[in-house]
């Protein structure tokens, strides 16, 4: 998966270079616009991963192996989740490295094509962009972690990680927050929080501390939910 | 020195496993029910019982995969429920089927468990790896195993960290003569030499016989007997009964003497005597002009045990 998203990390600044307009754009709005697809390609890869984390130890059987180890339940689920994150983290460091590196191969600093607000310097738009993106890529990770652990089946725990990622932005149109004022409540309001670089009234009205603690919140529900029910859990077959 | 040996003799007695008043109620339906079990350490103790006793669920309950509804199970005097980690570090388990890693070698599937605890070293691996057999193919991935490569790879796993007990469900199946009789002196060479308790669930009655001192059996979830089958030196304990056919068997009840015959069949003389008796009597049998065919041991197996006691087998 690594190489995949090393690939394009490699190759999408190079096919801007070939299609260069008037306006060359500099090395951060490349990499910006790179790390676009590459980012989101980044997240389904984690969460493929998260899904199958814990499901496959049950459908495969060896669970019962991890579990008769002078290790608490709690510890072992925390030991997986770990691994998860420091993937996350190192796939996440590759995406943005290797765009970066690449797009410096083809581009220079100078230039502008208008992308970026003038408001904050590239590097912390950037850094800005990548922060929320990552965000993004915690709580859907945590989710799929989350039907990981509940369903045992990793098929069922991909489709609907994937299903929330991809029609988020979809529910957000139709159950507009600023028409619905419950929609603040409801966790997908608040996965994006890049608009909060531009303005700080965010969707429905609410503050970049109040997505925050709504994010936080979900958050703690999902680990909670999942600990809890790992650690009741039966292991009859 | 009379003091020092005595206080180790108790500690020898000190049980390794105790069940106390364990139960397990699944939606009001009692699987388990007020089970009270003791093992002492240093022998190979088997756990018998028909299709649906619940052998199974008490072994996964010993071993925390299931929880107890009451009653606790205590190991080496630490207790699962309280004191789960302490109580599992002393034991290594194989249950039902043991399934590895398959993308993984069979040797980076014992690093992984081996990381997983304390003391197990690169040797340690390695001992255990030639002790089970698999040194040729360790470094093949799981998947290309056989049923009994796979066997042997989760008994390695069971036994890396030196457990006092070792607690197998199960263990022969799927192997062939060969790899049942390895592991059953594996399992005898663990027990005398290395002083580990193993305790075995079987439906093999026969197996059971060769390989257990002492054996449990449990039907409806509750515990019918228990029953002594070798002792210390690993001498059946059942007394031998020795049939004499000969052709005029009351003549020869008659000579030998009426009460010291147990009882007569067809045309059998069964006594309770011992391999020297029997010579003797054979002789005796022979001077007085009577037809010996034939003298052999007659033992009621444990097979013939178990049926008379558990009965007709109800499907629960």
């Amino acid at each position: 998966m690594l190489s995949i998203l090393i690939i394009f990390s490699v190759l999408m600044p190079f096919v801007f270079f070939m299609a260069s307009s008037a306006e060359q754009p500099n090395v951060w709005e490349v990499t910006q616009i790179t790390m676009n697809v590459t980012f989101f390609l980044n997240i389904i890869f984690v969460v493929v991963i998260a899904a199958d984390s814990v499901a496959s130890e049950f459908s495969t059987g060896t669970i019962k192996l991890l579990l008769i180890r002078p290790w608490s339940r709690s510890k072992i689920l925390l030991s997986k989740y770990i691994s998860l994150i420091l993937f996350s983290v190192l796939s996440s460091v590759v995406v943005f490295g290797v765009a970066f590196l690449s797009s410096n191969i083809w581009f220079n600093y100078e230039g502008n094509s208008g992308m970026f607000p003038s408001t904050s310097s590239n590097i912390s738009y950037t850094l800005m962009i990548l922060g929320s993106s990552y965000v993004q890529l915690i709580m859907i990770t945590m989710i799929a972690f989350m039907i990981s652990t509940l369903f045992r089946s990793s098929t069922f725990a991909i489709a609907l990680s994937l299903f929330v990622l991809f029609t988020k932005d979809i529910f957000l149109a139709i159950l507009n927050p600023d028409q619905y004022g419950w929609m603040k409540y409801v966790i997908f309001t608040h996965m994006d929080l890049k608009g909060y670089i531009n303005s700080s009234v965010g969707p429905g009205g609410s503050s970049f501390t109040f997505s925050i603690l709504v994010l936080a919140g979900y958050y703690i529900v999902f680990v909670l939910l999942s600990w809890f029910v790992f650690k009741k859990r039966d292991i009859a077959t | 020195m009379l003091l020092h040996l005595k206080r180790v003799n108790k500690m020898q007695q000190e049980p390794v496993v105790r069940l106390e008043a364990v139960s397990k109620v699944i939606s009001s339906k009692v699987i388990i029910d007020n089970l009270n079990l003791e093992i002492v350490p240093g022998q190979v103790f088997g756990f018998l019982g028909p299709n649906g006793a619940g052998k199974t669920t008490t072994i996964r309950m010993m071993v925390g995969l299931i929880s107890i509804t009451q009653g606790d199970i205590v190991i080496c005097g630490h207790s699962i429920k309280n004191n789960f980690e302490a109580a599992i570090a002393n034991v290594g388990a194989i249950v039902e089927n043991p399934e590895m890693y398959k993308y993984l070698s069979g040797y980076q599937n014992l690093r992984h468990f081996a990381r997983m605890m304390p003391g197990v070293t690169k040797q340690r691996i390695q001992d255990v790896i030639a002790l089970v057999g698999l040194d040729n193919r360790i470094h093949d991935k799981v998947k290309t195993y056989s049923l009994g490569m796979r066997q042997r790879l989760g008994v390695a796993q069971a036994i890396l960290h030196n457990p006092k007990l070792l607690i197998l469900d199960e263990p022969t199946n799927g192997l062939d003569p060969q790899g049942i009789r390895e592991l059953r002196d594996y399992l005898r060479h663990l027990c005398r030499i290395e002083g580990t308790t193993v305790f075995v669930s079987s439906h093999l009655l026969s197996e059971m016989e060769l390989m257990c001192d002492r054996v449990a059996i449990i039907q409806n979830g509750r515990l019918i007997d228990v029953r002594q089958l070798k002792n210390e030196e690993g001498v059946a304990v059942t007394a031998a009964e020795i049939a004499f056919e000969v052709d005029q068997p009351r003549q020869a009840a008659e000579l030998l003497g009426v009460d010291r015959v147990d009882r007569i069949e067809n045309n059998q003389l069964i006594l309770k005597v011992s391999r020297e008796e029997a010579a003797d009597i054979n002789a005796r049998l022979v001077q007085a002009g009577l037809k010996v065919y034939g003298i052999r041991e007659v033992t009621r197996t444990l097979e013939d045990q178990f049926l008379e006691m558990t009965g007709s087998e109800q499907i629960v």
